[in-house]
């Protein structure tokens, strides 16, 4: 079943856009490949723990996968962190990257929608991305 | 001169003892409906208490009232789950309940999982977390749900001095700390023997389901509660939409006095005959029980007990269990007497009781809770069969337990109450209740029928009232377009009335109220 629908996946391209735009210069390390699964990631691990966190995280690429290619060739490390962008095992156009991750946090949004519910769902995403205008916050599925 | 001895001898003034003020210990509400007053007036503040139970009694949902029923953006509360429902779970199906409030969650009630903590490292670890995450948020109110996951590891290996250390280390930082503490777990009653736990809780809620016949009842236990007087015994408490709720065994009643010994109005029942036959009417905060097999009128009398408050500006309730209330009105349309208006203007509540499944004391709280909105002075229960009848099985032996006590709470407090019963009519005997229920009464009235002149009429007695003379009459009734009237005293002497087939022994022979068909 795929519960993403397109106001999902815009939701999700404006989160990475967002975060894409305020992301720090890289420094000495190389850049997160899913940067708003890394800001998800401490505040729903807090709730889960890294293990309950890890097991949404590997539904949500298995989903995820199914419509992006590349995905299938991703695997989750034994402590739940997704490869960075120099781990990936082969080179990825960056156009085909941005659809992965819409793709990949779409999927885990509809996950959090399913289980929580819109609301607490954007509660979450405000939590862990701050710096989000008020606005965009969240939208009506 | 009179020599004073030591009893004499005058002594001297008594000097006000100066004691310290005690410590006042506040009580937090606990957002349950009825716990409050199990409690004692809710849970004393930076208390350390345990919630334990069985799975599936709601020890998670009452930990979740609890929560959102105190937490605040100033007074936040921590809630550690641990290795029992994920906080994701937790917050799908508790979001379903009407107390949950999203737009606490973040500031107010903070959600966070100890449970990698608790697989990979020792207890030590998952205190320390604990005291990290109170020291930085500061909470009034924290939670380990569940804490029995939290010590598992170390019970199965033996480690009691371990388990030990832990419990005494996270009791006395989190009472330091300000914090009211609720460790929910699921335990048995027999692993509370020896268990430090237990020892150390300030308070200990205990939950229970316990399977009768079909139902299945659910019932809460204070097994203690430091510093406050909370209610004894087991509670019944039931888990709808608005979350937990409870049902005190004392209905919430247990503080109210009775009403002084001061001379007690009468009241008129609505027939003037039967108002003398008992001494100028029936008193007010008695318990009158009107007996009699099926058709007598006994609905028909607190019909027009009802209708003469209402007229005399009584407010007053109706617990039925036999009959819609519709046709309750239509008859007493039919005796002259309007229910409908008193019902729309908010005098009169008429309750239609077929509960099935539902508690004694959830019904009697239905009741309690009617008198209460409308302030009524009289109350009907028709009938205490049907009553008894309407409840689930299971509930049926603490019937007559909180029947007495509803009753003498709301006497007491100057409600007025009637109750109607069946039984049967045998021609031997003239029993008033097979139900042994008579104790809870002031007053008997008992009808029956009687056959005379090939007629099956109606007679009633005035059988007993509590420190009130009344007439021993045997008086003849009909059921009129006025309701239950009671015919004036009868010149035809008759003997074995109360056996049902009377003897004429009087010479004078009068005619039937009611006239026979002619052929």
């Amino acid at each position: 079943m795929n519960r993403v629908n397109p106001k999902l996946r815009n939701f999700a391209r404006h989160l990475i856009i967002h975060e894409a735009k305020i992301l720090e210069p890289a420094g000495s390390h190389p850049p997160a490949a899913f940067p708003v699964v890394e800001k998800l990631r401490p505040h729903l691990a807090i709730l889960m723990g890294r293990i309950g966190f890890r097991s949404l995280l590997a539904r949500a690429l298995a989903l995820a996968g199914a419509e992006v290619p590349w995905l299938r060739n991703l695997h989750l490390k034994p402590d739940g962190m997704l490869p960075r962008v120099d781990e990936l095992a082969a080179p990825v156009v960056p156009a085909d990257r941005f659809e992965g991750q819409v793709v990949l946090v779409a999927q885990l949004l509809g996950l959090l929608v399913a289980f929580i519910g819109e609301n607490l769902t954007f509660r979450l995403v405000a939590e862990a991305l701050p710096k989000l205008p008020a606005g965009k916050k969240s939208f009506k599925l | 001169m009179k020599k004073k001895n030591a009893l004499t001898k005058p002594r001297p003034a008594k000097v006000a003892a100066h004691r310290p003020a005690r410590v006042t210990i506040r009580k937090l509400p606990t957002g349950v409906r009825g716990l409050d007053d199990i409690l004692g007036g809710g849970i004393p503040e930076f208390s350390f208490n345990v919630i334990a139970a069985a799975p599936g009694c709601g020890k998670t949902t009452l930990a979740h009232q609890i929560v959102f029923a105190n937490a605040t953006v100033q007074k936040p509360a921590l809630y550690f789950t641990v290795l029992g429902e994920p906080a994701i779970k937790m917050l799908r199906y508790q979001q379903q309940f009407n107390f949950f409030d999203e737009s606490k969650l973040g500031h107010a009630i903070r959600f966070i999982n100890l449970s990698d903590l608790v697989l990979e490292k020792d207890l030590d670890a998952v205190l320390a977390e604990i005291i990290n995450q109170v020291t930085a948020v500061n909470p009034s109110i924290v939670v380990v749900d569940s804490f029995r996951t939290v010590m598992r590891k170390t019970l199965v290996s033996g480690r009691e001095l371990e388990t030990q250390t832990f419990i005494q280390g996270l009791t006395q930082f989190l009472t330091s700390w300000e914090a009211t503490t609720f460790l929910v777990g699921e335990y048995g009653e027999d692993e509370m023997r020896g268990n430090p736990l237990f020892t150390i809780a300030d308070g200990l809620f205990w939950l229970s389901q316990v399977p009768q016949r079909n139902s299945v009842v659910r019932k809460l236990q204070i097994m203690k509660l430091r510093g406050q007087e909370s209610v004894p015994g087991l509670h019944t408490i039931r888990i709808s939409a608005d979350g937990l709720q409870a049902f005190s065994r004392t209905l919430g009643l247990g503080g109210k006095k009775p009403a002084s010994a001061r001379r007690r109005r009468r009241l008129s029942l609505g027939i003037p005959e039967l108002d003398k036959m008992m001494g100028g009417g029936l008193i007010e905060g008695d318990s009158l029980l009107v007996a009699g097999p099926s058709g007598t009128g006994k609905s028909a009398l607190g019909t027009q007990f009802i209708a003469e408050g209402l007229r005399r500006g009584e407010a007053a309730v109706m617990a039925i269990f036999e009959e819609r209330p519709s046709g309750y009105i239509d008859r007493a349309e039919c005796f002259g007497l309007d229910l409908r208006t008193p019902q729309t203007l908010g005098h009169l509540e008429i309750l239609y009781l077929r509960p099935l499944d539902l508690s004694v004391d959830e019904t009697m709280q239905e009741i309690l809770s009617a008198i209460t909105r409308v302030g009524a002075k009289r109350l009907v229960i028709d009938s205490l069969v049907g009553f008894e009848m309407a409840l689930a099985p299971g509930f049926r032996e603490d019937f007559r337990e909180s029947l007495y006590r509803m009753i003498v709470a709301l006497t007491g407090a100057g409600v007025t109450i009637l109750s109607t019963v069946e039984v049967e009519d045998t021609f031997t005997a003239l029993s008033f209740s097979h139900y042994a229920i008579s104790f809870l009464t002031d007053d008997i009235i008992r009808l029956r029928y009687v056959e005379i002149d090939g007629q099956m009429r109606k007679v009633l007695v005035v059988i007993k009232m509590r420190g009130a003379n009344h007439s021993k009459d045997i008086r003849e009734y009909v059921i009129t377009d006025k309701g239950v009237v009671v015919i004036g005293p009868r010149q035809t002497d008759y003997t074995g009335l109360t056996t049902g087939i009377p003897q004429r022994i009087g010479r004078v022979k009068e005619a039937a109220p009611e006239p026979k068909a002619k052929t």
